[in-house]
């Protein structure tokens, strides 16, 4: 696949998100894919951070590891990640008095990388502007180095500082000018080839996992959000709070996530919609209420979005260690859904029907993602919201019907499908408790052997009634075919990668002909085993891809059916799988070759044993 | 949008509230007056059991949800007030009751009763002040009095009491109240008070526990609760005679309403998106197009 990458890299607060924001929004107007992946640490300023651009004009949506221009901020770019740099690759940077080491200059040769100062503070001096134009300066210096047209990146440089007056759009334009220049100079003639663009990604939307979820939410009839501030989780609570006038939404930052969970769950019995996020040690604090809404039968939604645990782990790094604690948080059993999001469109989609399936089932709602998902920044097609619908379930709202309700309508343990008429507080109706004891259908504490049993009973025949509502998971596959070479089944975020993988399999002479499919669980509770039971069945192999130690979707699966899925390839090192890992691993087991070394973090085991 | 009929039913009476289920408290247990009172004030504030949500927390009290009418609420320990507010942002419409003791609220779920107070939700919250955990059979809170041998302090509460009217009047309420609970009569009065408050109102309502608790008796109580609102001349907008009025001295235990600021504007008034809206969240729910908020995004 043609496909290339950019990574900008500086100090945090420096403005690496900046220059690829700005990059990666200029790409895509000119007819690129674009997946822009952060890495940074855990502070506010120092330290060391990136972002990475991966471009083509084939729908992308993962990195590479391996990049064709450095662009620095700073020297630890250069001692950092010059061996990201691939081969003809442009190193630009701003440290006019580095001294390269031996080895670095051995790998610069080797590597036949093209070295480009750009000496930001001189220039800045020359053109008499502030500091913060060196952005610009490094930004059309790294456009320079793609060839492309810098009239372009006037454009968006003219719509973006417009609203700032002449004079700063004048100045920025300057620095367009003159980064392009002397990148120009300085190059030698090098520069990185970019695909051929292809206008359909031009009119496309760029945004964020935690964007996306956002504006999904609020589609969805979300009218309040309450979190608390964690990392992955915040840029959605900060995307909520920003939207919060526009949108009419009641937003608080509450005083912990026990509060955030009950405030949420409080907004809901009271018949809006409202959600709230966290990440994994928040989420901690939160099960207690999660098991609540099992008991009082309340729809509800958490948003858990993962990082590398345990304990503070890697606060602003991804993974996928969380899904047994979602499906087994919190004590007590109940029903309840987890679902996971995987990119930009599913994490919109999915948000309504997050909704739906609370107030269908009355119920808790976990829905998964993380931070691969809530930062990176992807490729979007507009949303079609011609499909989105509202189902709120056994939800009485007519005066006649409500008229005629008991109290004991409402925990009914009759109902053959376990979920009972709902109405809401202030109905003119008969009235109930919400009982977190065990209660009669009307919410009277009844700790009767009798009682508890059909509550028990009544409240758990949800969970085989939404098994059966929720679809199977989702094939993707290459070359379709009686017996499939190889079956992959993953979840959440790393479906980007495989399915970039992919397709590089189905451009490659040597593995074109093969017949691959990925199996991507969205719903993770109730599980759904059957499609995948058949499918394992055809495939002479079924690889299971995981951003966890233990396998733990793998784990699901043989608890429910027993299915051992023994190859497994997983990765829990805080980083997102990138797109050539998966492809070296695929080739390895799908030639016969030698598992390769050449991915110390990734680990291929065949053995069921975790 | 979803439009939820309110109740319009008429005038209730005590009876409205009558439940079947039978109570199952202590005999001379201080929660027969709170519900006894509670059920009077919503009745004389013409609230109908299908206009309210009253939340318990877990506690003797707790076991009072299934003991009268009206939307009810049994949540789990400490988390009482969140819920409470989070239910009333939701729909600002109905009045909104939490009831706590004083195990949950000043141990498990002490922050959240400081940002109710902070946050000023339009709520009522009702302490029932036992000064012990009676549920799980008489264990010290923090209220209970240092010294006390209680159920898992044999030798005696070694941590001192905290003053939780001082507490209270630090966190700049608006509204403090405090009743006992053998004075149906001011409890009614002070309920009303503070169901009809503007932000979050506190009340105190100190309550007998026969099994239990032996140094803050129903005597004791009686002989010491005197009412500000009747004698003398006290000004309930007055912060400072209210805290200083509020204190414990051993003798005399000031109750009635002791403060209340109605300037101060609640937590959901102070929300710049809600301002002049007439809908409630809970009726906002729909299918919402995006499609112009993504136009910023090409």
């Amino acid at each position: 696949m043609n496909r290339i990458a950019i990574k900008v890299t500086g100090a945090q607060g420096q403005g690496v998100n900046v220059v690829g924001e700005v990059l990666s929004k200029a790409l895509k107007r000119m007819g690129y894919c674009v997946f822009m992946y952060r890495e940074y640490m855990s502070l506010i300023k120092g330290g060391h951070s990136s972002a990475q651009i991966d471009v083509s004009a084939e729908p992308i949506a993962s990195s590479q590891a391996g990049v064709d221009i450095l662009a620095c901020f700073n020297h630890h770019g250069l001692e950092q990640n010059l061996g990201d740099v691939k081969q003809n690759g442009i190193v630009l940077h701003q440290s006019a008095d580095w001294k390269w080491t031996s080895e670095q200059k051995r790998l610069i040769k080797k590597m036949n990388m093209t070295v480009v100062l750009l000496p930001v503070e001189e220039t800045l001096a020359e053109l008499k502007a502030k500091p913060i134009l060196g952005n610009m300066l490094l930004t059309a210096a790294t456009w320079a180095l793609l060839g492309c047209d810098p009239e372009r990146l006037k454009e968006l440089a003219r719509e973006q500082f417009g609203k700032k007056g002449e004079a700063v759009v004048a100045q920025n334009l300057a620095c367009i000018d003159c980064g392009v220049r002397v990148a120009q100079q300085n190059a030698n003639g090098a520069s990185i080839k970019l695909p051929r663009a292809d206008a359909q990604w031009s009119e496309q939307l760029l945004l964020t996992g935690s964007q996306a979820m956002g504006f999904g939410l609020i589609h969805g009839g979300c009218r309040m959000y309450v979190g608390y501030p964690m990392t992955p989780s915040s840029p959605l609570l900060t995307f909520m709070a920003d939207m919060q006038n526009e949108a009419g939404l009641v937003i608080k930052q509450a005083e912990d996530e026990i509060t955030a969970a009950q405030m949420m769950s409080g907004a809901m019995l009271m018949g809006t919609r409202a959600a709230t996020g966290t990440s994994g040690g928040g989420f901690d604090l939160m099960t207690e209420t999660v098991s609540l809404n099992g008991i009082i039968e309340n729809p509800s939604l958490f948003v858990l979005a993962q990082r590398p645990g345990p304990a503070t782990g890697l606060p602003t790094w991804t993974g996928q260690g969380d899904l047994l604690l979602a499906v087994g948080s919190s004590h007590g059993e109940f029903s309840r859904v987890v679902l996971s999001v995987s990119d930009s469109d599913d994490a919109f989609h999915l948000m309504p029907q997050a909704f739906n399936l609370a107030e269908q089932y009355q119920t808790p709602v976990i829905v998964m993602t993380d931070k691969q998902i809530a930062e990176a920044l992807y490729t979007q097609a507009p949303y079609d919201e011609n499909h989105t619908v509202l189902q709120r379930g056994k939800l009485i709202t007519d005066p006649e019907v409500l008229k005629t309700l008991k109290g004991t309508d409402r925990y009914d343990s009759s109902s053959p499908d376990g979920v009972s008429a709902r109405w809401l507080p202030g109905a003119d109706a008969a009235t109930f408790c919400s009982q977190g004891d065990e209660h009669s259908a009307d919410g009277t504490v009844d700790e009767t052997a009798a009682n508890s049993d059909a509550q028990q009973a009544k409240r758990m025949r949800k969970l085989q009634t939404i098994r059966d509502a929720l679809p199977q998971p989702q094939l993707y596959s290459v070359n379709d075919g009686e017996q499939l070479d190889l079956l992959i089944v993953g979840w959440g975020s790393t479906k980007g990668p495989v399915l970039d993988a992919l397709r590089s399999l189905q451009n490659s002479e040597k593995t074109k002909h093969l017949k691959i499919g990925y199996l991507h669980y969205t719903y993770l509770w109730p599980l759904k085993t059957e499609f995948l039971e058949m499918l394992s069945k055809k495939s002479r192999r079924t690889l299971l891809i995981e951003g966890n130690r233990l396998g733990q979707l793998g784990m699901l699966i043989r608890m429910q059916c027993g299915l051992d899925i023994k190859r497994k390839l997983l990765k829990y090192d805080g980083r997102p799988f990138f797109v050539n890992e998966i492809e070296d691993f695929l080739h390895a087991v799908l030639l016969g070759k030698k598992v390769i070394k050449k991915h110390p973090t990734v680990h291929y085991s065949l053995f069921s044993k975790s | 949008m979803t439009l939820i009929p309110l109740s319009t039913t008429g005038s209730p009476t005590m009876e409205s509230y009558h439940c079947a289920t039978r109570c199952t408290w202590c005999d001379g247990c201080g929660d027969y007056g709170i519900w006894t009172a509670t059920k009077r004030a919503l009745t004389e504030l013409e609230i109908a059991p299908s206009q309210v949500l009253l939340c318990y927390d877990v506690g003797c009290h707790g076991n009072g949800s299934d003991k009268l009418l009206g939307y009810r609420f049994h949540g789990l320990h400490g988390r009482v007030i969140p819920f409470a507010a989070g239910a009333k942002l939701a729909n600002p419409k109905l009045p909104v009751i939490a009831f706590g003791g004083d195990g949950a609220s000043f141990s498990e779920g002490v922050g959240h009763l400081v940002h109710g107070i902070r946050s000023n939700y339009p709520i009522t919250f009702v302490l029932h002040n036992n000064a012990n955990y009676g549920l799980t059979t008489g264990q010290a809170s923090s209220l209970t009095w240092q010294g006390q041998k209680m159920n898992s302090s044999p030798n005696g509460m070694p941590e001192h009491t905290i003053n939780s009217m001082d507490f209270i009047f630090s966190l700049e309420p608006t509204f403090v109240a405090r009743s006992f609970s053998g004075n149906i009569a001011q409890m009614t009065r002070v309920l009303k008070a503070a169901i009809q408050h503007r932000g979050f109102a506190f009340v105190d309502m100190l309550q007998a526990c026969p099994t239990y608790n032996k140094f803050a008796t129903h005597d004791y109580l009686l002989e010491r609760c005197y009412d500000v609102n009747s004698e003398g001349t006290h000004d309930t907008t007055d912060f400072q005679k209210a805290r200083a009025l509020a204190q414990p001295n051993g003798e005399r235990i000031a109750t009635g309403i002791l403060y209340q600021n109605v300037e101060v504007p609640n937590f959901y008034e102070r929300l710049v998106p809600r301002q002049n809206r007439q809908t409630s969240a809970t009726e906002e729910v729909a299918i919402t197009s995006v499609k112009d908020w993504l136009e910023n995004y090409r």
